[in-house]
This record gives C-alpha cells, sequence and structure tokens, in this order.
C-alpha cells in the first residue's frame, strides 16, 4: 500500500467511484440521530465544586484548577466501532450545560425542555442551586447593571441580537454546548495545532516550568505571569491526565473484548492515548487523535477553527503512506470519524439566541488549499482527501472552507464542486487574494498573511496570532426606522438615536442620507461601547490558559488571550446584518420620493406603518426601483458607499485589546430574528420579513439577472476591507451536472475573487425549497435550474414542468 | 398552420417600439428574452439573446411564443381573478370576461400591452419587445470579464435569428470587435446570401436538424428539408465554420432508426465526421406555453424518450465513427 504523493493525486478518480461507507461509519453515522438530546450538569458540577474549593485565589488558577476536576473526574466511555476517542460531554450525544454566559431560571429550562432536551426534576433542582453560585461570575448582569439609560435603550432594542430582557439576566438563558474546555466559547480563533502536535504538552510543560523558576520578581507583571505559568501547568497536566484515563479505559475494554479485532483496535487506541497529547504525534493516528483531545479542550466553542488541518496533518499522512504504515482507505475512514466526532459535539442556548443561530450551527471550519508561506500553490493529497471524506459522509459538520487562489489546480475545484452538487453546501469557497490584501492592509507580513486561516463560517485569523472575541449581529434595518422616526426605536419606542430631524421635513435626499449616516456612526459607536465591556469582564472573569498558552509565544509572554495584543488585533469585530435592505431601501427612497416626487413622505411613512396595506401599487412602485444585485450602479453605489462607510467608522472605534474595530459580514441566520424585529421597509418588505441573507447577497427574489449580474454588483464593494463578505448562490443540481458545467463554476468562482470577491458559497437547492418556490415564487425569482439543455429561472416555468423538476430532484439529493 | 407573422415595421409603426427601428433594421430587432449565465448553450460562460421570429412551425417548438416576431401576449390563467380592469383598457376591445376570467380574443389583439400594465395579478406579460443594438451590445457586455475567463461569450438563439439577419449580423459584429466567442443557433432555413453574410462574424454554429425525409420534413415545419442540409453543407466546407449538430429526438416524429440512420450519414458523408452532435431528448416543458398563447398543444400526449431509446440513438451515429452525446 506503498503510494507517492502524485501517484495518488491520480488516484482521485479511483476513489470517486467507491460510494461504499464502511459498515464502521454507517454504524457510528446510525447513532448520531438521537430523537432527543440530554443535557448534563456533570461538568458545571465540577466546575462549580473546584471553584468553591479554590475561593480567593487567582482567577486564572481558579480556571485551571477548574478545569483539572472536569477532566479528572467527569465520566468517560468509548463508544463502540470509535478510533478516535474523546467525548465532549458525559453523556452520548450530549450538552453540558454552562453558566458562563448567562444563567438558566425555571422558563429558560422549561424552554429546553420543550426544544427537545431531557432534564431531570433533581438536576432542575440542581441547575437552580447553581444559578444562584455563578450570579456573582454573571458577565450580563455587570454589563447590565452598570449600562448607562442610553446603553440600556439600546441593549433592550435588540439592535444587536437579541433582546435584553433584564439588566440582570440579559437576554435570558446561557449556552449549553459539548466539549470540555473553559470557554468563553464564541471567540473565533484558531490556535496554533502544530505545538501539541510536534511538541507535546510535556514539553509546554518544561518550558513553563523553567519560566517560572526564572521569574524575576522585580517586574512589575511577574506575580500576573507566575500565575498563568502555574495555571498552564495544572492544565496541561490535567489535560494529560485526561488521556492516561482513556488509555486506562481502552485497556480495560480490550481486556474484556471478545472481538479479536475490535480487541486489537482497542489496544492500538490505548497506547495512542498515552502517547499523546503529551509527546509528539509520529504517525497518523496519533496525529488525528491529539488533534482530538487538543480540540476538546478549546471547545465548547461553535467558532472554533480546525486550521490549516491539511497543511500541519499531510507530513504525518505522506509519511506513513510512503512506510506502509497507512493506506489511503484506512485515513480516509480516519477522517471520517473525525466527522463523526464533530458531529457528537452539539450546541444550544438560552430561547432568545438560539433562534440567531438556527438548527445547531457551529463552524468548526477546516480550511483547505491555498498558498504556502512562500507563495506557493499548498494542494497537497490530504487537501483532496478531506474533500472525498466529505463525499462519502455529507454530515452538515465540521465545515470544510477551500482556499481559492490563481494556482489553485482545475482538478481540485472540480473535486470541491462534485462535493458542493450534492447539497451540503460545502465546501465554501474563500479567495485569498482578497483575504491576504486584508492582512496586508492591517500590517502582517506577507508570509503571516499567507498563513490565514478561519475563524467561525468566513472570518480571518493567523493561526497562533489573532483571536476575535467580541462579535455582535448588529441589524441595520433598525437604524434606517430610527432615522425615519428621528432617532427613535420602533420596536421599543425608546429615543435611544440622535434627533435628526422628522422625515417630512427633508428636502434632499443628500440631507437625509445624512441624517442617516449620522445615526448609524452613534449606534455603531453604542455597539463598540458593548464590545469592550464585555472584553473587559470576559478579561477579568474568563481567563483561558490553554487557549493562550496555544497562541504563538503564549509562554514568553506569560499572559492570557485578552491580557495580549496580537499581530492581527482584530478582538473586536463589527457586523452587520440587512444592510442589502437598507442599500436598496435608501435607493427607491431616493429616486421615488427625493428625485422623481412620485410619493410623498408623509405617504410613504404611512404606508410603512400600514406595513403597505392598502397601498398594494405603492409597494410595487418601490419593488420596481432600482435593486442592488443587477450590476446596476444607481443602486450599487449606494453599497459601495455605505460599505465603505462603514468600514471607516469601524476603523475610528476603538478596540481595548489595542488598535480599532474592524468591519465585517456574516448573517449566519440572524436575518430571520433581525427581521422580526423590523417593520416594513421601503424596499418593498414587509413588516417582520426576513432580511436578506448574507453580506454580498441580494434581497432574496430582488436580483434578476443571475450569478454574474450579481456579482457585478457585489465586486463592485471594497470587500478588500472587510474580514469576512458572506456571499450565497443558489443553484439547481441540475446547473451542475455535467463536468462542463463544473468547470463553468469554477470560472465564475475564479473571475469573481480575481475582481475582489472574497467568498461564495453554494446552496444546491432541495426540492423543499423548490415546494417553497412554486408557493412564493416572489421570493424566488433568482433560483436557477437547468432545464434539459438550457438553464432557465424556476418561477417562470410553467407548474407541470416546475413539477417534473420537483420530482427530478428527488433523484438527486445527497444520501 | 398558423397566422402568418406580420412585420416589425408594422409593429413599430403601430407605435409599439422604439421608432429608430423604422429607419433601419440592422439596428434594432425583436428578441424575448436574454438569459444571462447561459451555460449550455457554446463554450465558457456565455449569455444568450433569444430572437423573435422563426418561419417554420415545428410541431414539437418548444419556445412557440418565439415564432411570431411581434410581442404577443402571455396569459397565465391561474392568476386572473376576474376583475376586468384588462377589458376597460384595451383600445382594440379585444378583451371580454368569460366565466369569471378575462378572456382576450387573439385576431383583435395587437400586443399594445395596456392590459398587461392594468392586470393587478400580473397574469398578463407580453413575449417580446425591440431592442436596439446598443441596448442589447451594452447588456450582453457586462458579463465580458466572464467571456474573458472562461472563454465564453454571446449566442444568438431563438427563434431563428436567420430570420432577423441584418440585426443578427449588426450584433454579431459588434460581438467581434469585443473580441467575445459567438455562437449561433439556428435550424439553417435561410437564403444562402444571408447565411453567407452572417457566417464570417460566427465562431461556431449550433445547427438543429429537424428530419432528413423532405416530406416529412414539410409535414412537421412547414418546409421541405432542402435548403437546410444545403446550407448545412456551405457553412461547413465553403465558409468552414466549425458546428455542432443539434438533434432534437421527438418520439413518434424523428426518432425513427431510419431517420437517426439518415442524419448520421448525411453527416459523416455530406459533412465530416468532426462534425459533433447532441442528441437532445423532448421534453414537456413547452407545454405550459401554449396554454399561455391559448394555442393548442399538438404534443400534449407525447412522452420524452427513455433513456434507453436515446442511447440506441446515440449509437448509430458512434457506429459511424461520429462523436455524439445525449444532452445539450
Amino acid at each position: 500500500m506503498i503510494s507517492t504523493s502524485s501517484q495518488s493525486l491520480q488516484k482521485q478518480s479511483t476513489f470517486a467511484t467507491a460510494d461504499e461507507m464502511s459498515p464502521r461509519i454507517r454504524r457510528l453515522k446510525e447513532r448520531l440521530y438521537v430523537d432527543r438530546y440530554p443535557l448534563s450538569i456533570e461538568k458545571s458540577r465540577w466546575q462549580t465544586q473546584a471553584y468553591k474549593a479554590s475561593d480567593g485565589e487567582p482567577q486564572i488558577i481558579r480556571r485551571a484548577k477548574s478545569l483539572a476536576c472536569v477532566l479528572d473526574n467527569i465520566p468517560i466511555f468509548i463508544e463502540d466501532d470509535e478510533l478516535i476517542v474523546g467525548q465532549g460531554s458525559a453523556k452520548p450525544m450530549g450538552l453540558e450545560l454552562d453558566f458562563y454566559a448567562g444563567l438558566w431560571p425555571r422558563d429558560e429550562i422549561e424552554g429546553l425542555r420543550e426544544a427537545g432536551y431531557d432534564i431531570s426534576p433533581q438536576e432542575e433542582a440542581e441547575i437552580l442551586d447553581m444559578n444562584a453560585y455563578w450570579q456573582k461570575f454573571n458577565p450580563l448582569s455587570r454589563l447590565g447593571e452598570d449600562a448607562s439609560e442610553e446603553m440600556w435603550g439600546f441593549l433592550k432594542s435588540g439592535m444587536v441580537l437579541p433582546p435584553w430582557k433584564s439588566r440582570t439576566d440579559g437576554p435570558g438563558g446561557g449556552y449549553a454546548e459539548s466539549g470540555l474546555g473553559l470557554g468563553p466559547g464564541f471567540y473565533l480563533m484558531t490556535v496554533d495545532f502544530e505545538l501539541a502536535l510536534q511538541k507535546g504538552l510535556l514539553a509546554l510543560i518544561d518550558d513553563a516550568e523553567q519560566r517560572l523558576a526564572a521569574i524575576e520578581y522585580a517586574e512589575k507583571d511577574a506575580l500576573e505571569r507566575a500565575h498563568f505559568l502555574k495555571a498552564t501547568i495544572i492544565s496541561l497536566r490535567a489535560i494529560i491526565g485526561f488521556a492516561e484515563r482513556y488509555a486506562d479505559l481502552a485497556q480495560t475494554k480490550a481486556a474484556a473484548e471478545a472481538d479479536p479485532a475490535r480487541r486489537a483496535e482497542l489496544e492500538a487506541i490505548a497506547q495512542i492515548c498515552r502517547r499523546v497529547p503529551a509527546h509528539p504525534a509520529r504517525t497518523f493516528r496519533e496525529a488525528m487523535q491529539s488533534f482530538w483531545f487538543t480540540f476538546l479542550m478549546i471547545t465548547p466553542s461553535p467558532t472554533a477553527s480546525m486550521g490549516r488541518f491539511d497543511q500541519f496533518m499531510n507530513p504525518y499522512y505522506e509519511a506513513d503512506l510512503a512506510n506502509g504504515r497507512l493506506s489511503e482507505e484506512e485515513a480516509l475512514e480516519l477522517l471520517q470519524c473525525l466527522r463523526i466526532k464533530d458531529m457528537q459535539l452539539n450546541r444550544t442556548s438560552g430561547k432568545a439566541a438560539r433562534q440567531k443561530n438556527a438548527g445547531m450551527a457551529k463552524w468548526h471550519n477546516m480550511v483547505i488549499g491555498g498558498v504556502t508561506k512562500s507563495g506557493e500553490d499548498a494542494t497537497n493529497p490530504l487537501t483532496y482527501l478531506i474533500l472525498e471524506a466529505v463525499r462519502r459522509l455529507p454530515t452538515a459538520h465540521h465545515t470544510v472552507t477551500l482556499r481559492v487562489h490563481d494556482g489553485t489546480p482545475e482538478p481540485l475545484m472540480k473535486k470541491a464542486l462534485e462535493v458542493v452538487k450534492m447539497g451540503t453546501g460545502m465546501p465554501a469557497f474563500i479567495g485569498d487574494r482578497s483575504y491576504i490584501a486584508y492582512l496586508l492592509d492591517q500590517g502582517v507580513p506577507l508570509e503571516e498573511a499567507r498563513n490565514y486561516a478561519i475563524g467561525g463560517c468566513l472570518d480571518v485569523t493567523l493561526p497562533g496570532k489573532s483571536r476575535t472575541a467580541a462579535v455582535g449581529m448588529f441589524i441595520v434595518s433598525m437604524v434606517l426606522e430610527a432615522t425615519l422616526l428621528n432617532g427613535v426605536v420602533r420596536r421599543t419606542g425608546d429615543a435611544v438615536g440622535l434627533s435628526t430631524g422628522k422625515f417630512e421635513d427633508f428636502k434632499t435626499f443628500d440631507d437625509f442620507y445624512a441624517a442617516f449616516k449620522a445615526q448609524l456612526r452613534h449606534f455603531l459607536k453604542l455597539h463598540a461601547d458593548k464590545n469592550n465591556a464585555e472584553l473587559l469582564i470576559s478579561r477579568e472573569l474568563f481567563p483561558d490558559p490553554v487557549r493562550s498558552v496555544l497562541m504563538d509565544g503564549g509562554l514568553a509572554e506569560g499572559k492570557a488571550l485578552l491580557e495580549r495584543t496580537y499581530l492581527l488585533e482584530n478582538g473586536a469585530l463589527l457586523n452587520m446584518v440587512g444592510m442589502i435592505n437598507v442599500v436598496d431601501s435608501l435607493t427607491a427612497v431616493k429616486k421615488l420620493v427625493f428625485e422623481d416626487r412620485v410619493v410623498s413622505q408623509a405617504e410613504l411613512i404611512q404606508a410603512l406603518d400600514a406595513n403597505w396595506q392598502g397601498r398594494e401599487d405603492l409597494r410595487r412602485r418601490f419593488l420596481e426601483a432600482p435593486k442592488y444585485g443587477n450590476g446596476d450602479d444607481y443602486a450599487d453605489q449606494i453599497a459601495v458607499d455605505l460599505f465603505d462607510y462603514w468600514a471607516d467608522v469601524a476603523a475610528s472605534l476603538r478596540s481595548c485589546l489595542g488598535g480599532a474595530h474592524k468591519p465585517t459580514g456574516i448573517s449566519v441566520s440572524s436575518q430571520w430574528p433581525g427581521g422580526a424585529q423590523t417593520g416594513a421597509t421601503p424596499d418593498g418588505r414587509f413588516s417582520g420579513e426576513c432580511l436578506a441573507d448574507g453580506t454580498m447577497s441580494a434581497m432574496r427574489g430582488r436580483d434578476l439577472k443571475g450569478p454574474t449580474g450579481l456579482m457585478n454588483s457585489a465586486m463592485k464593494i471594497s470587500q478588500n476591507r472587510y474580514q469576512a463578505a458572506l456571499f450565497n448562490i443558489k443553484f439547481h443540481p441540475s446547473a451542475m451536472q455535467s463536468d462542463e458545467d463544473l468547470r463553468k463554476i469554477s470560472f465564475l468562482i475564479r473571475t469573481y475573487f480575481a475582481r475582489g470577491g472574497k467568498h461564495v458559497q453554494f446552496n444546491v437547492v432541495s426540492r423543499e425549497i423548490l415546494l417553497e418556490a412554486q408557493k412564493h415564487p416572489e421570493q424566488y425569482r433568482d433560483l436557477l435550474v437547468r432545464v434539459a439543455g438550457y438553464s432557465a429561472y424556476f418561477i417562470q416555468l410553467g407548474k407541470a414542468m416546475q413539477d417534473e423538476i420537483i420530482g427530478r430532484t428527488a433523484h438527486i439529493g445527497a444520501g | 398552420m398558423n397566422r402568418s407573422p406580420t412585420s416589425l415595421v408594422d409593429a413599430v409603426g403601430a407605435g409599439a417600439a422604439a421608432p429608430a427601428a423604422r429607419a433601419d433594421r440592422g439596428v434594432a430587432g425583436s428578441i424575448f428574452n436574454i438569459q444571462r449565465y447561459s451555460i449550455h448553450d457554446g463554450p465558457g460562460i456565455r449569455t444568450t439573446v433569444f430572437f423573435k421570429k422563426c418561419r417554420l412551425r415545428c410541431l414539437w417548438c418548444q419556445n412557440p411564443e418565439s415564432q411570431q416576431e411581434l410581442p404577443e401576449l402571455f396569459f397565465n390563467a391561474e392568476k386572473c381573478i376576474g376583475c376586468g380592469r384588462c377589458e376597460k383598457v384595451c383600445p382594440e376591445g379585444a378583451i371580454t370576461l368569460r366565466d369569471g376570467r378575462s378572456w382576450t380574443d387573439r385576431a383583435r389583439c395587437t400586443g399594445a400591452g395596456a392590459c398587461v400594465e392594468a392586470c393587478p395579478q400580473g397574469a398578463r406579460s407580453l413575449m417580446g419587445r425591440v431592442a436596439s443594438v446598443d441596448d442589447i451590445f451594452q447588456e450582453v457586455s457586462e458579463d465580458a470579464i466572464f467571456y474573458q475567463e472562461s472563454g465564453g461569450g454571446v449566442t444568438l438563439s431563438g427563434g431563428d435569428p436567420l430570420a432577423q439577419p441584418e440585426f443578427a449580423l449588426a450584433i454579431l459584429k459588434r460581438c467581434k470587435e469585443a473580441g467575445y466567442h459567438t455562437t449561433l443557433d439556428t435550424c439553417g432555413f435561410a437564403a444562402w446570401h444571408a447565411v453567407e453574410m452572417i457566417m464570417p462574424y460566427v465562431d461556431l454554429v449550433l445547427y438543429d436538424f429537424k428530419h432528413m425525409d423532405p416530406d416529412k420534413h414539410k409535414q412537421y415545419t412547414g418546409f421541405s428539408n432542402e435548403p437546410i442540409l444545403r446550407n448545412a453543407k456551405g457553412i461547413h466546407h465553403e465558409l468552414k465554420v466549425p458546428m455542432r449538430a443539434r438533434y432534437a429526438v421527438i418520439p413518434g416524429y424523428n426518432d425513427g432508426e431510419e431517420n437517426a440512420a439518415a442524419l448520421a450519414d448525411f453527416i459523416a458523408n455530406e459533412l465530416d465526421r468532426s462534425v459533433p452532435v447532441d442528441l437532445l431528448p423532448f421534453h414537456k416543458y413547452g407545454g405550459a406555453k401554449y396554454q399561455r398563447l391559448d394555442r393548442v398543444d399538438e404534443l400534449a400526449e407525447t412522452s420524452p424518450p427513455s433513456e434507453a431509446a436515446l442511447a440506441a440513438l446515440r449509437d448509430i451515429f458512434l457506429s459511424r465513427g461520429l462523436t455524439a452525446k445525449i444532452g445539450g
């Protein structure tokens, strides 16, 4: 089974035909589908006990001890068939209830039950007890209780999702997630996985001990550094101990195992867990296990990145292949096991936050491809194998993102598009040109910039050299409302904005536009204040020695994550949701109210108040006004200007971690709750209707010129100034049938990236969506399908033909 | 078979379109759609301009709205609520209410479009508009950067672009000046001088063969295939424009082994084995369009060919050393 890298590249075609999932993967996959997800309070129970026992000690040491207590005591188990071990919860498919981001009052516990989570009455009583203890560490009450009236009005408005219910409890509810690390989870960052893989944790402990011994107490921060190093040593020892527990368990299970094949596997697992992550990994199997133990320590987190996995794992893979220790099929199985492990990590939250991340959303983003630090194409055999693992096991997680540069091989694009075609939405494609341009603009040296990865769904991170710890979902359409209402937030009636004058009194569009910009700057300043307050509270309450030591220079600096300023200092972000609705609205107001003067200001306000009721004629006019997404300069120029303005404002708002706020555009699923909070808008949207998704995407059904027309609009925007710029395109599977179809999509992607595009992902539209499109054609005017021999817009087809296509789709969907 | 097409000049004269069209038929023409990101009408990423007007009247025509040169009313009865607003605005008095829905007397309808504006339900639309060469060139140029990267360009389809030869020529010239790859999708039913005039500006011809038997051809399309076959040979041998042969497989009409063999022989012997063949299976997608034009779909009962039947037909081409594939 010896194969060189070039041979295995040529072999893509052979594994493309092997569709069969191995029986092991099939069984593991079946166990992922459970009716109800068990909630566990084991982790919090041990954590609380450790906290109580360490009262009065430095916070970072208390945190380390609480981690150690959890890792020493939480029940562990190895499931049948597993090759990679390590659970993120005490229960199979379970979630551990956390208290760091909010408490769990009775109504929220009830809400979890309704949402399908099991909680026993005894557990409920214990949760309420823990609420009482964790109240003093509740970051929300610290922010809420000290908030000015203006800030309180802002928190309550929900302009940053979700709206706050009370000064003490915030939006209500905390998080419950799988993963054994300390959190907080919502950091967008990529740790330096190579530290654990290549050096091993014992070497890091050794380094920490030497540094501790060498501390000169003549320095101002000496004590802080000593605490950090002690906490690091406690944490890393605990992680090694945790691996040892798994080694023991595997040994015990092996002794009792009747099946000799499984017994051998368990014995191998025991050996591997004795070796890693304490020591450097020597083989691909050891590297996979070491990686997974590390990953369990940087989760719970919906946004923990898997980094440039193909880059740091390929040396192990190729060496094993060359030595005959591992076959391509075996590596593929391990990669699928990793997908299974990630699927076992679940996530939920309080009611209010649940909506903005619909469907257990998480972005454990594995980044592949791109260029090396020296600018060469970074594609390697593992790059292909990772895609093949997705193709064989098309689960929703982990996410895969492909970095595309000018020299990305066409066979890799083809392979990626074959996976996209299955309807997983994966991989996402990102453009090296725009990402690297952004980093250079931030002062990052070229070699480092070329090594970027992704945190969360699309935000740029530098492995070990950046961490984002504050990002919100800012609903821009609510600022437009507040401008139309002279500074009053429509949803709450609070005058949180500026008095910029009554809409009826504006004489020119320019005056109105200036008022909108002033309001936007005002609200973004409030958002930045909130970010900074949260960062400072987090810094005090939640130092994390584990993630801190896995950053570049962690031990040398001797400081926790939020005590440092990093090479790319993007600690705090300003993220927009619904900007395109604002662009379309302002465009329509400019055209119809101020230029053509076919509608009076008062008339428009009345129609919006009435949610267009009785004014269908007016709504039609506003719908027919120029819209972003068609390459039409009239609308696009407002988009260009507002995206630049947002980036300018961000650059003027300081972050307490150093530097300024960074602009970004990721909507996740916040377009739904954000839309629910926004009344009717002048783009023809109804009150409560979902906002435009993504950042570069047009409002649903408003782009009528296909993907190139939409891209023509998006390419005008200075995306290089943004950390991320989400762009979704919907395709029917029939538009990507032949190799030739895929090649054309590859051209589409390359052209977009060559002209300033940052990201694109393809939603290959399912049968369900087509049925929806039949019911609500006005929302799906951009849905492209391939009809025998040509592509067409779905809603333009006759009913019979639509039915036929829907019938056909059923055969194409992912299995 | 159908009403004879009225001319564009009449339409312009009736005030329906740009007066510029009157002066020179070459600078404006009648189209019914411009399809961006068109990926199945030639190489690379393309924009396809769908011309109105075709002289053939194939029974199985999938774009019946393209046959006439003038804009034509499309009526979606499912959407009509019978409010009668269209009846009031029609300048020809062509619309009446029948059984709670509007009904249009097609003989009197001039395609002026007043009813389209008036309809609150969007049940009425006009298929076709007069567009200038400038307008079309401007729109197709919006995607110029995508053509560059992918080797794509502009496709003229229809209808049949050869039915508006001056207009087609003017667009093709502009596209070639701009360096775009050009494709012409045609059934080839045109005077040789028109073909000769246009082909220097065409990089690829997609050439539709309906039937090889002249009588059957006349029966199904209204005309003999004689000029079509002659033009095909001329394009290939004299003008030397690269060609793909397209064979729309219509069960019960032209899917016989004998016809396929005749076509394969024609391509192999009278043209060249280098001409690839695309077998395009009949589909049911045109049916709704006939309804919306208040016309009868002659092939309502016909089903798409089976995969096995298509494969057997393809093999006939392969057996003659030709390149053939199923689908566009």
